[in-house]
């Protein structure tokens, strides 16, 4: 039976972390995953990932992935592919599966990271082929590199269907509604904005009710619900598509740590009861990432680093001094993304009305999925300058983000200590128009408005990240923030340099009075 | 269908073209890829039918975990082809509870 110092469940984002920070300590380290490719679901991730520079905001999620694996590999880890835990017991042994035999393993600490599956709902067709996982559809498309269907129906309006339906626009493939039985968008507005823009409708406080076909979907209805969730009859409405995918939630697969006898507590599922380090009731067991409490990729990484840490100064590895150090810096780091709008304790609020600056958040946001006119005015990214180009920042909800503040060089945006504040647009500062805040919001919130460009028009630089890329000159239909056709406009540019890591940056020319609208182009004249 | 062009994503590393039987019929794909990958390039939807209802499963959470895709590969039933990769010569053929059809 071979022993290791630390032994690792899972080679995903917070799997790895620790991994990393144990060997770096000087550990003997193993890390075991079921997959055939290390990662968990950071490799299909290729959206740029929120939070400031210690949290690697702006960089997508797979290069994260990369960085990970080749951190790994230089600390020495050791990773088990295609291994399959079956066991993980108190006193820190493990079976393990691997090409059909069993085998034990031995650590001195042991941390388990082995994530959430995909919750669903069932309903009426629920089992047809080409009902999926929204992760399964991201998995089809991002990794395989295969459209899971033609024209999708998204059920959740989360992070993860928000951010998943985009993916599909991304792959080709079209969304035909999103919808979600809250009465609110349940991710964050930047992420329902982009889609909006496009033409995509929400559908809140409805739920699918059909999936319709005999051998595959060619179909789904959904309808309304009461109070209680319940679908009001009377109210179904039919869309042509060929697949339905479920963004409904995340479990945590907590199963070995159910089976290890550590004490458990119901958080969104069954979650292991661990202090501030991640440390189960059973000593030497950690968990970190999503097993422990479904969160996001960018937490699960620091509680794996926190855990690995814990670990790491369990055995000597690391003294008491570097332990107290890691900690207050992951400690630090993981408060900052639990600030704000969306912070685990407003998590299913549906009564907040103000953001952090006490400025009134946008109903329409969370109703319809976009801004309105009316609204915009009110949030400090969005001056009134009125000469040259300038940023529009339409950034209205405390999301703990902050690269826009770094990429202007110019001083025009300010958003302070906290980074869950709103930024604010310096009308004083000089922009230059480069774009670099454009590209570097994660949320695509960040619009260049030149109100000046001559001849009554105006010019709208927005970020745009579809093939084909417009070329100048090319003519079409600008599109608001509600995703309806605003008035004709044309394509100045469509700039695209590394730095902007495949965010090109689109410039439109509209007449004047339209700058204020017009947040995306449509070629498609129809429209 | 296949992503030719991805805004974000540059190329999505494959293997080489290989050959493969379904039901008997030759399809073709890409060695390494899941084989519910090449299936599902190919438009093929359904992988099997359950053992009671007869009803039709495809590709469901494509992780490996729901076994919705499950089909006999080279004789093998319960086969997860979402997280098995394709071979060339491989021989797959839809489930039926947990045989091929007679």
């Amino acid at each position: 039976m071979k022993r290791y110092d630390l032994i690792v469940i899972g080679a995903g984002p917070a799997g790895l972390s620790a991994a990393i920070q144990g060997a770096n300590s000087g550990m003997n380290v193993a890390v075991f995953d079921e997959n055939a490719k290390p990662g968990g679901q950071l490799f299909k991730q290729i959206h740029k990932f929120f939070g400031s520079k210690e949290h690697q905001a702006k960089t997508r999620g797979f290069r994260i992935g990369q960085k990970l694996l080749a951190d790994a590999e230089k600390a020495g880890v050791e990773v088990f592919l295609n291994s399959v835990v079956m066991g993980l017991y108190e006193n820190k042994e493990i079976m393990v599966m691997q090409q059909d035999k069993v085998f034990h393993y031995k650590g001195d600490t042991i941390l388990v990271a082995t994530g959430a599956r995909e919750n669903m709902i069932p309903f009426e067709g629920w089992t047809l082929p080409g009902v999926m996982g929204a992760g399964a559809a991201q998995t089809m498309m991002n990794l395989h590199g295969v459209q899971p269907g033609s024209r999708v129906l998204m059920v959740g309006s989360g992070n993860v269907g928000l951010v998943v339906s985009y993916q599909l626009l991304q792959a080709g493939v079209q969304v035909a509604a999103i919808v979600d039985a809250a009465p609110r968008v349940g991710g964050y507005g930047v992420h329902a904005s982009k889609l909006t823009r496009t033409g995509i409708p929400f559908y809140l406080s409805h739920t699918v009710v059909k999936a319709e076909g005999t051998d595959h979907v060619t179909g789904a209805v959904i309808a309304q619900v009461d109070e209680k969730f319940r679908p009001i009859p009377g109210t179904e409405k039919h869309f042509d598509v060929d697949t339905v995918c479920m963004a409904v939630g995340l479990s945590p697969m907590s199963q070995l740590l159910q089976m290890s006898g550590c004490e458990t507590t119901d958080k969104g599922g069954t979650v292991p009861v661990v202090n501030s380090c991640g440390e189960t009731t059973l000593s030497g067991i950690f968990a970190a990432g999503d097993v422990a409490g479904i969160e996001e990729a960018s937490s699960a990484m620091i509680t794996g680093r926190l855990a690995g840490a814990a670990a790491a100064n369990k055995l000597g590895f690391l003294s008491d001094e570097d332990f107290v150090e890691v900690s207050a810096q992951m400690k630090n780091s993981l408060r900052q993304l639990h600030e704000g709008t969306f912070s685990p304790q407003n998590k299913g609020r549906t009564d907040l009305t103000l953001t952090d600056e006490g400025i009134a958040l946008s109903d329409s946001l969370f109703k319809y999925g976009y801004l309105s006119d009316g609204e915009i005015g009110r949030y400090p990214g969005v001056t009134e300058k009125k000469v040259g180009i300038h940023p529009v920042i339409e950034c209205t909800q405390n999301i703990p983000c902050n690269p826009c503040q770094d990429a202007c060089r110019f001083g025009c945006i300010t958003i302070g200590k906290s980074i869950t504040n709103l930024p604010i647009v310096n009308g004083e500062a000089k922009c230059v128009g480069c774009g670099m805040c454009v590209a570097s919001c994660s949320g695509q919130a960040i619009f260049l408005v030149d109100d000046d460009y001559g001849d009554g028009q105006a010019t709208v630089t927005m970020p745009y990240e579809f093939l084909p890329y417009p070329e100048a000159g090319a003519k079409g239909v600008a599109l608001g923030r509600d995703g309806k056709a605003v008035c004709e406009a044309e394509v100045v540019s469509c700039r695209v340099s590394p730095a902007m890591d495949h965010t090109a940056l689109l410039t439109i020319k509209v007449p004047k009075e339209m700058s204020m609208k017009a947040r995306f182009f449509s070629q498609e004249v129809t429209k | 269908m296949r992503i030719t062009n991805h805004p974000v994503l540059d190329e999505f590393p494959k293997g080489r073209q290989v050959r493969f039987t379904l039901d008997g019929n030759e399809m073709q794909g890409y060695e390494g890829e899941p084989i519910a990958a090449a299936l599902r390039a190919a438009g093929i939807m359904v992988h099997r039918h359950t053992a009671k209802l007869d009803q039709p499963r495809g590709i469901f959470c494509a992780i490996g975990r729901c076994t919705d895709c499950v089909m006999i590969v080279d004789g093998k039933p319960n086969v997860r082809t979402c997280v098995t990769p394709l071979r060339e010569g491989m021989k797959i053929q839809t489930q039926y509870g947990v045989r091929g059809k007679e």
